[in-house]
């Protein structure tokens, strides 16, 4: 196995996690941990790709990815905490205003 | 890249069970330190891949923002992130996941070897940097009006759900005019 195939499986592995976890969990905010799994694991793709093909724009995007990932903590979190005022042990299966 | 064999190995396998840990613990004080672990565990794995403007980026604004984010909104939680009881049919939908990532896994590994990596001679800060404000120079400019929406939306979000809302304007209750008690 060459470092890059180990690379992409342990990518491919905490994406595997992460979705396992987000599915798993009915606290918003183990939840959103899951999610920020994911968000790594596609990062480390981001990386690998741009170490394999050389392209510094690669990397750039990798930096950008990350700005996103705060953006959608501070969200998901608010979220979260209003899921909290509603009560103490929140489902977030219970979350369905938006539901048409 | 052989040469970091080795290093890589450990910083997957730290990467792999620190996320095992952020899915599994019951707590999520615990899962928010395995989370710190892993973000650091994948700076590690940035910086061996020759990325050391991503892995310090990486530990800034990963382990020093967001992590410490959730450690906040950990400890403010009214219950200690307390969670119900686990449904049977997440449970199966977790493990459905879990499976067809591991069948797209093996995929890959069989589908063939991912090409070697290219000579790195061009790939340190300053390329990083002439790609930023080069040709994502329109991105990198729209991440500051993207934080700054995330900010506010997350002030309105809050201020939404407040069980008393101080902006409304309170019913203005008309003096009653005293009676006088004449006491004789």
């Amino acid at each position: 196995m060459t470092a890059e195939t180990l690379v992409l499986s342990t990518a491919i592995g905490l994406f595997g996690v992460g979705a396992a976890g987000a599915l798993l969990h009915r606290h918003p905010v183990a939840m959103l941990m899951a999610v920020e799994v994911m968000l790594n694991a596609a990062n480390l793709l981001i990386v690998l790709g741009a170490r394999v093909r050389g392209g510094a724009a690669a990397e750039a995007a990798a930096l950008i990815v990350l700005v996103l990932a705060a953006a959608e903590a501070v969200i998901g979190l608010a979220l979260a905490l209003a899921l909290f005022r509603r009560k103490p042990v929140p489902d977030v299966d219970e979350a369905a205003e938006l539901r048409g | 890249m052989d040469s970091v064999f080795v290093p890589l190995l450990l910083g997957c396998a730290v990467a792999l069970a620190s996320a095992l840990g952020v899915v599994l613990a019951r707590r999520p004080i615990y899962a928010a330190i395995f989370l710190l672990l892993h973000s650091l565990s994948l700076a590690a794995l940035f910086a061996l891949l020759s990325a050391p403007m991503v892995a310090v980026g990486q530990v800034l604004i990963y382990s020093g923002a967001i992590v410490v984010l959730f450690l906040f909104v950990v400890t403010l939680l009214p219950s200690g992130g307390r969670e119900l009881q686990l449904s049977g049919s997440r449970v199966v939908a977790a493990c459905v996941a879990a499976g067809g990532v591991l069948v797209a896994l093996a995929a890959s590994i069989a589908g063939g070897a991912v090409p070697p990596a290219v000579s790195l001679a061009d790939l340190g800060v300053a390329a990083v940097g002439q790609a930023l404000f080069g040709p994502l120079l329109v991105a990198f400019e729209l991440t500051a009006p993207l934080l700054l929406v995330a900010i506010v939306g997350a002030v309105v979000i809050w201020r939404r759900h407040e069980p008393h809302v101080r902006t409304a304007e309170r019913p203005v209750r008309e003096a009653e005019p005293r009676k006088l008690v004449m006491h004789r």
